[in-house]
């Protein structure tokens, strides 16, 4: 085991605990969240869940709020909301502004007193680590019986292993990682060709978070249908995190949306590692798997989140990472992976999708081998 | 009178309760009787700073009209109290509400905005709320409005503890202190002790007002002691202090004493 590191004070601006709260609202399958604050707050991932199909609206807290506090403001908005959207399901996520200056969310939630159950999350952006946001949503989904509390001790475990796979090799294990466009997806894809056309035997591994996984999998799709033209479809052997009976309700869809497409193109997964929600602890199950039964590989294609595959089992392989965060570019090259390529700007394209989308990385194999 | 000068603007801090808003307004009303221009801005959402210059009535606070969305003028928030005296509420939330604290921040920005009666004055003051909990309550200084702060404590060891923490606090953002106000509670030995505590932190005792039941009397009627009772002893001790005021240039970075020297003294 590697010691932990000591907290390091990171300069790169990174998600806050407020968006992940509201991604976890999402997952929760709230229609409205209400963020209490400030208009802007959050505003670019506010904007991406709605193509997601939630509501995200906000109290618009001004200069008046901060001194004079907004409960009033909030109450009105849950009225509003209420009519306007007619949700089964609300969430409120605090902000900064409304944290410090010791807004209730309670108290407006009882005065407002709806026939609709309200998630509080009393969260602003000053947590070292944004998974405070998913564990206060979650904690919040508990006392209002939204979530079991065995699906929440789950969700506990998995959280603390997402922080530790940060701070080990990931946006949080150095003090600022500048972002990069990683290799050129033209190159990597040759290579793969020629890999495969050299009779080569390789893994795939999907290890994807949440709906990022829309678009990951296409990567999976597309190394096979190269494999099946060159003739040699058996020299692949596919992972991926796609059990479709854990997690949380939209994240289980996901999951069986993406098993649905595979299946529907013809692809075998030969291991399924894991919920879509396990990617912190769906890369140990893959590396157990590679030192039992394929520790003499060539290659291995991962994408989602790279960095949670164990080094030691795949060490001995060319590894090639597919990431949609351009600062693992550089963590993932001092583990030691030959190739890291970036998919810039996946997360809005898979949001609000029932289907995997074509990736810049799989159109990119697929071109390349069209002109062999 | 003082058209070249710049206005001397300062700040009275102290522990909560310890007498800084009728201090102030009695050395206003002490510094108008002299001839000078004279304006009191109320920092404390309380609004209790100017009401014994009003003869005991209310004046809108900026915050409020802020909060109302009307448009705002100088007539609007400066009113005339006893003797010319200009004054000011910047008013705020009810306790527990909001953030009183960032309410200072933006009327006193506010007032900058649409009045200048600030400038035409000999003095202004500041009277802030209780010890300095927040970047608000020391706002008019960091906004580099205040130009002398003066610290009010009694003898007693948890007035003094507080006094010494607000040096701590303007040295750290570089606020010279000029002088030391004692409001005399009656313990024993007390203007020995704060003038000890003056000097030790290196400034002076600039006054020692006593304690007085009429202080309390005058300003249940809603009055000044300058206005209700010119003739009694502590006002003449108000006009001292108007006149040491107005006459002071000198300050000092004050240097905090340890705890252990704190109580020592107080013993
Ligand atoms: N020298 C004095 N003699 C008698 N009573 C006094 C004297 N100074 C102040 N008081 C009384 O003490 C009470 C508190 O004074 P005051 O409101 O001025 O304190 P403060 O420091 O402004 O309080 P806060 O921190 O709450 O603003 C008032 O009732 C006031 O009349
Ligand atoms: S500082 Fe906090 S409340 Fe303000 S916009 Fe940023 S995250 Fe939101
Ligand atoms: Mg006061």
């Amino acid at each position: 085991m590697e010691k932990e590191k000591k907290e390091i004070s990171i300069i790169h601006p990174r998600p806050s605990s407020i968006v992940a709260a509201l991604y976890t609202l999402r997952d929760l399958n709230v229609d409205v969240a209400i963020l209490h604050g400030p208009p802007g707050c959050s505003f670019k991932h506010a904007r991406l869940l709605e193509e997601d199909g939630i509501h995200v609206v906000t109290t618009s807290l001004d200069e008046n709020g901060f001194v004079f506090g907004g409960h009033d403001e909030l109450v009105a908005l849950l009225e509003k909301v209420t009519e306007m959207f007619n949700p089964k399901l609300i969430g409120i996520v605090g902000t900064c502004v409304s944290m410090i200056i010791g807004e209730e969310l309670h108290d407006a939630v009882l005065e407002a007193n709806l026939d609709v159950p309200v998630i509080e999350v009393e969260v602003h952006a000053g947590y070292r680590n944004n998974t405070k946001g998913v564990l206060f949503a979650l904690e919040s989904a508990l006392d209002s019986g939204i979530i079991t509390e065995k699906e929440f001790d789950r969700q506990k475990v998995l959280l603390e292993e997402a922080t530790m796979v940060e701070k080990r090799h990931g946006a949080a294990s150095k003090e600022y990682l500048a972002p990069s466009r990683g290799d050129v997806k033209y190159k990597v894809a040759q290579h793969i060709i020629d890999l495969l056309k050299e009779g080569k035997r390789g893994i795939t591994i999907m290890n994807a978070k949440k709906e990022t996984g829309y678009m990951f999998a296409d990567i999976t799709v597309a190394v096979n249908e190269i494999a099946k033209q060159l003739g040699v479809e058996s020299n692949i052997v596919n992972m991926a995190n796609i059990d479709d009976t854990l997690g949380l309700p939209r994240v289980r869809h996901h999951a069986k949306c993406i098993m649905d497409d595979f299946n529907e193109r013809g692809i075998r997964i030969h291991h399924i590692i894991g919920g879509m929600d396990e990617y912190p602890i769906a890369g140990d199950i893959a590396g157990k798997l590679i030192e039992e039964k394929y520790s003499d590989y060539d290659f291995v294609v991962i994408t989602g989140v790279p960095h949670a595959i164990p080094m030691e089992s795949i060490s001995g392989m060319e590894i090639i990472s597919v990431t949609n965060g351009p600062r693992q570019v550089l963590p993932m090259k001092e583990m030691g992976h030959d190739y890291v390529i970036v998919e810039i700007d996946l997360h809005p394209k898979t949001l609000g999708v029932n289907n995997i989308v074509e990736s810049e990385f799989g159109a990119t194999l697929r071109e390349v081998a069209k002109e062999e | 009178m003082n058209d070249s000068k710049k206005p001397k603007i300062i700040a009275i801090y102290g522990k909560g309760g310890i007498g800084k808003s009728s201090t102030a307004s009695n050395v206003a009303a002490a510094c108008a009787d002299e001839g000078y221009k004279v304006m009191i801005i109320g920092c404390d959402p309380k609004s209790d700073s100017s009401i014994t210059l009003l003869g005991g009535k209310r004046i809108p606070t900026i915050l409020d009209l802020i909060r109302s969305g009307v448009d705002i003028t100088e007539d609007d928030v400066v009113f005339e109290g006893y003797n010319g005296v200009k004054c000011v509420e910047v008013g705020g939330p009810e306790p527990g509400i909001g953030c009183a604290g960032r309410g200072i921040i933006v009327a006193i920005q506010k007032l900058k905005k649409i009045s200048k009666v600030q400038e035409e004055c000999d003095l202004v003051i500041y009277d802030v709320p209780g010890d300095i909990v927040c970047g608000g309550f020391v706002a008019p200084i960091r906004k580099g409005l205040v130009s002398e702060a003066y610290v009010l404590t009694s003898g007693e060891y948890m007035p003094l503890y507080a006094a010494n923490n607000i040096c701590r606090g303007l040295s750290k953002i570089n606020t010279p202190l000029s002088g030391v106000i004692c409001n005399a509670r009656n313990v024993s030995r007390e203007e020995e002790i704060v003038g000890k505590f003056a000097e030790e932190i290196g400034s002076e005792l600039i006054a020692f007002i006593p304690k007085e039941q009429i202080v309390q009397d005058c300003e249940r009627d809603g009055f000044s002691v300058l206005e209700k009772a010119p003739d009694s002893e502590i006002a003449q001790v108000y006009r001292n202090l108007a006149r040491a005021i107005m006459s002071r240039n000198k300050s000092v970075m004050a240097n905090a004493l340890d705890d252990e020297r704190l109580r020592e003294l107080t013993r």
